[in-house]
Formats: structure tokens, sequence, C-alpha cells
């Protein structure tokens, strides 16, 4: 079991106030499983992310990540936050050269290697630039080509799609799909898209309204070889669709 | 990279920027030339008395008197060192507290109510207190200084360093980064800004302690002609050292300006 995360509970606390955000979740993950976290806004989605990279310890229950307690030095996660976090006075060059740098892997090899990742991505000619020059979706694409650059064992990707436009999203999905399946990388990915979910995951999570408990567990099972682009016009992802809808709908209408 | 050809609105653009640059820069010229003259003919036409108000004339002539004496040179370079001392000092070590007061959030805690006590209290009260373990002489004065600056500089830079963006220090640590690291990668450069600016603020308040401690003080320096020419009701001397004053306040504060623009091309 790579990532074992077991009656997972979660206060977080302030002087003034408490929010329980998880309660008593439990999964587990293969290795080299895909697998996504669904659920409505506000549920605790991120919160499962900040457990599973060991940025925040759990309030009760245990995570562990190739058996042990997982903390950031351990160089198995690659996090990608919900905002693209670029450092501002950085170029976009020195940005995806960040996490390189700080783990002390600047090799000209890891950085050839994000560089032909940034040409790939439509980045090449925003090498010198400064990140308030670029659009969200390309901010987006800087901070997934930071994340992709440490060749993370588990990758932990927080809406890493939400700022790009229909076409360049369905398009990087089926690239970062067929990155992960061809490295053998782990990715857990939450998402508001059911769609998205449905099309790339081997697993997908539904959670219910915050405090986050387990709704439902899915395994699409799809036959081998479908890119997520072929899975979503699948009957079988239509269906799925559906019944996840009418999960995070009846979540929904208790907020 | 290839070299670009811009349209023509953006040479338009350009012009229209220098344009608009050129025009500041002769409205404040402007502005000076008028003070200056106007300080002239009210005082030569006898509108302001010359004997309370002086005129640039007579301050030029006595600027000049004074360095050929060598005494303008001697009491500038007192009040010069006075205040780069304080300056530098504070400065330094006004970070320094501050980085270790960002590190440990107990001492930060714990030092709060008194850098607040500190800074809000009137620096120059403790003049007497500073003058008696000092000696009336530059080392009150540097200190008196340092404790006008060093305050304020805790405070301005340990605020910046402490109001880093929280999502890019957790970026830092999910890639495991040690807090040396995310204070010089992360932290330090996202204050880079501020910091510059408490370097702005920190030339005035220097003068302000150096000039301070020698009102209080001195047997030499601008702030003791400023007091000797009181005293004797020399209203040309007052007039020079305030002007002299004002030329090398005015040159420190380009210098750290300039300092601002190599930093900004270093970043770059
Ligand atoms: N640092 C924090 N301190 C206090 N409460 C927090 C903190 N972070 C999150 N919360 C609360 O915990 C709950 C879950 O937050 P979380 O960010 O995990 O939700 P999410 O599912 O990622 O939401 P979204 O879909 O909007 O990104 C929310 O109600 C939020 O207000
Ligand atoms: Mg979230």
């Amino acid at each position: 079991m790579f990532v074992q995360v077991k009656n997972l509970n979660l206060i977080y606390q302030s002087q003034t106030d408490e929010t329980q955000a998880l309660n008593d979740i439990s999964f587990d993950i293969e290795k080299q499983d895909f697998v996504a976290i669904v659920g409505p806004s506000g549920c605790g989605k991120t919160t499962i992310l900040s457990l599973i990279s060991g940025l925040i310890k759990p309030t009760s229950g245990t995570v562990l990540v190739d058996g042990k307690m997982p903390k950031p030095k351990d160089n198995l996660c690659g996090y990608m936050f919900q905002r693209d976090n670029l450092l501002p006075w950085k170029t976009i060059e020195k940005n995806i050269y960040f996490g390189l740098e700080i783990k002390k892997q600047a090799s000209n090899e890891r950085k050839n290697y994000a560089i032909s990742l940034a040409d790939k991505y439509g980045l090449k000619e925003f090498l010198k630039k400064y990140p308030s020059e670029l659009s969200g979706g390309m901010r987006q694409r800087v901070a997934l080509i930071r994340t992709l650059a440490l060749k993370p064992e588990l990758l932990l990707l927080d809406e890493p799609f939400s700022a790009l436009d229909y076409q360049t999203r369905l398009n990087l999905c089926n690239d970062i799909f067929s990155i992960i399946k061809r490295e053998k990388k782990t990715a857990i990915l939450v998402t508001h898209d059911i769609q998205e979910a449905i099309s790339m995951a081997d697993k997908i999570i539904v959670l219910s309204a915050r405090p986050a408990k387990i709704k439902a567990i899915h395994l699409p099972n799809f036959e081998a070889n479908l890119t997520p682009f072929e899975r979503r016009n699948t009957t079988k992802a239509k269906r799925l669709f559906e019944k996840i809808w009418q999960e995070i709908q009846d979540e929904n209408k208790k907020i | 990279m290839k070299t670009k050809k811009f349209s023509k609105a953006h040479y338009d653009y350009l012009k229209l920027h220098r344009t608009k640059k050129i025009l500041t820069l002769l409205t404040q010229i402007a502005i000076l030339v008028a003070f200056f003259l106007g300080w002239e003919l009210l005082s030569r036409f006898g509108v302001i008395s010359s004997f309370f108000f002086s005129s640039p004339t007579r301050v030029a002539k006595l600027i000049g008197e004074m360095l050929r004496s060598g005494e303008l040179i001697y009491h500038s370079r007192v009040t010069l060192n006075e205040t780069l001392i304080g300056f530098a000092v504070a400065t330094g070590v006004g970070f320094l507290v501050a980085f270790v007061l960002w590190y440990s959030n107990f001492l930060r805690q714990v030092s709060e109510p008194f850098l607040v006590v500190l800074n809000s209290l009137p620096k120059v009260a403790l003049g007497p207190i500073i003058i008696i373990w000092f000696g009336a002489g530059d080392k009150a004065i540097i200190f008196m200084c340092i404790l006008i600056v060093v305050i304020v500089t805790i405070l301005n830079i340990l605020n910046s360093f402490t109001n880093c963006d929280n999502q890019l220090i957790a970026l830092g640590k999910s890639l495991g980064a040690s807090k040396m690291q995310i204070f010089f990668k992360i932290v330090l450069p996202s204050s880079l800004k501020d910091i510059i600016s408490t370097l702005k603020v920190n030339v005035g308040l220097s003068w302000i302690g150096s000039i301070m401690g020698e009102l209080l003080v001195s047997k030499a320096g601008l702030g003791y002609l400023l007091t000797y020419g009181k005293q004797v009701a020399n209203m040309h001397l007052v007039m020079t050292a305030t002007v002299v004053l004002c030329l090398l306040a005015s040159l420190m504060y380009f210098a750290v300006a300039l300092f601002e623009k190599l930093m900004q091309k270093k970043l770059k």
C-alpha cells in the first residue's frame, strides 16, 4: 500500500473558533494508482492533500506514505497548489527551477528536462518574462512544470487545470495522464470537474459536505489504453457522471 | 531572442512617457528657482526682514567664506560622520533583530510590548540620560541617532517579514525547504521593497537623530552651528547651516535611491 489514510480527523483551531474539516476519512492508494477526489466546495479536499504532503498533522488518525509518516523533506511528493504560487521576483525560467534549487537537484539534466516541458507547453518564449506578464492559464502551466521537474513519486494536484480554457485543459489532461502512466507515478487529483475526474482516474473518491466524510468510492474500470479524451466519450463515463453529479448535488443541498 | 519591431503606437507611447517625465522635471526645477528667487527678491526689497530671513545671496556668500576657511567642511564632516554611523549601525542591528524575531515566534511575542512602548517613547526625552552615560560628545550623539532609527527599523522590517505570503511559505515547506532557505529564498526577496523604503525613511530619521543630539550637547557639527547662530542672533549662519543640511540629506537620499535602482537591475 503506497498511501494509507486511516480514520483521519482534522479540526482547524483558532483563537475564536474551531472548524472540523475532515471526519473519519479512510482510503488506500496503490502504487501507480491515479486517484481523483471530488466534492462540494470547501468540504476539505485541499486539507487532505496538505495532510498527505505532511504540511499539516492530523488531529487524529494516521497518514502513511510509503510506510512512513509523510514529511516534506522526504522528496516523495510533488505538491501543486490550488494557487500557482509563482515567485513574482523570479523569471518564469527561475520559477521552473525553484523546486530543483530548494532541493539542490538543479543539475543540467534536470534543468533541461524542465525546459523541454516548458517548450512542450508553449512557454518557451516566456522563459525570461515575469509571472505578472503571463495569463492565469500560463501561470498554472508553469506551476505544473515546476512540480513535474522534480519527478516526484507521488503527485498531489490541487485543481491544476482550473484556470485553463477548455481546449488546453483537455490537451493537458491527456499529457499529464500519459506522463504519469509512462513514468509509473502515483497521482492524487483534486478537481471540481466530475468529467475530468472520470476521464483520468482509476479511483474516484466522492466527499460529503464539510466536515468531509467519504460519500462514495467509484472504480470506473475503463479498458486499458484509452486516453482521457477517449474515455470521456464512452457511455460508461456518461453514466458515472450522472451518478456522481447526483451524489454531489445531494451534498450541496445540505450546505 | 529575436529583436522585435514595434508598432508606431509603441513609439508614440514612449514619446508621451518621455514628454511627461521631462515636464515633471522642469516643473520641479521651476519650483526651486521660484523659491530662491522669491526669497531673494522679497528680502532685497524689504518685504521680509533680511535680519530674520537672510537671503540666498548672503547664504551663498557665507558658504563661500566658510568653504575657504575650512569650517564648513569640518562641521559637515562631523555631522555626516555621526549620521552615517548611526544610520549604518541602526539599520544593520535593526535588520538582525528583525531576523531573530522572525525566526523565533516566542521571542517575537515576548518582545512585542517592549518594542511598541519604546517606539512611542520620544527618544529625545532620553537625552539627559544618554549624556550622563556617554558624556557630552559624539558618542552620545551617535547613540541618540541609533536609538531613534533602530526601533522603527526593527518594527518595519519585522512587519514586512511576517507579512510574507503564507502560501509562498507553504510552497517552500512542501518542497522541504529549511527555515533558512525559506528566509533567504522567499521571505527576504518578498521584503526587499519594504526594506528599501525602510532605508529611505532611515535616512531622514538618522539626520533627525544626529541633529537632535547636536542641539543637545555638541561642540561641533551643523547642529552646533545652528545653536551657535541662534545664540549670537546670526540668521545668515542659521540659514546657511540649514541649507547645507538640506543638501547633504538629499545627497544621502539620492544615494539610497541609486542603490534601489542597482538592486532592481540586479534582480532582473
Ligand atoms: N488554515 C485554516 N484555518 C482554519 N480553517 C481552515 C484552514 N484551511 C481550511 N480551513 C477550513 O476548512 C474547510 C475545508 O477547507 P479546504 O481548503 O480543505 O476545502 P476545499 O475542499 O479544498 O475547498 P475548495 O474546493 O473551495 O478548494 C473550509 O471550511 C475552510 O474554511
Ligand atoms: Mg481547495
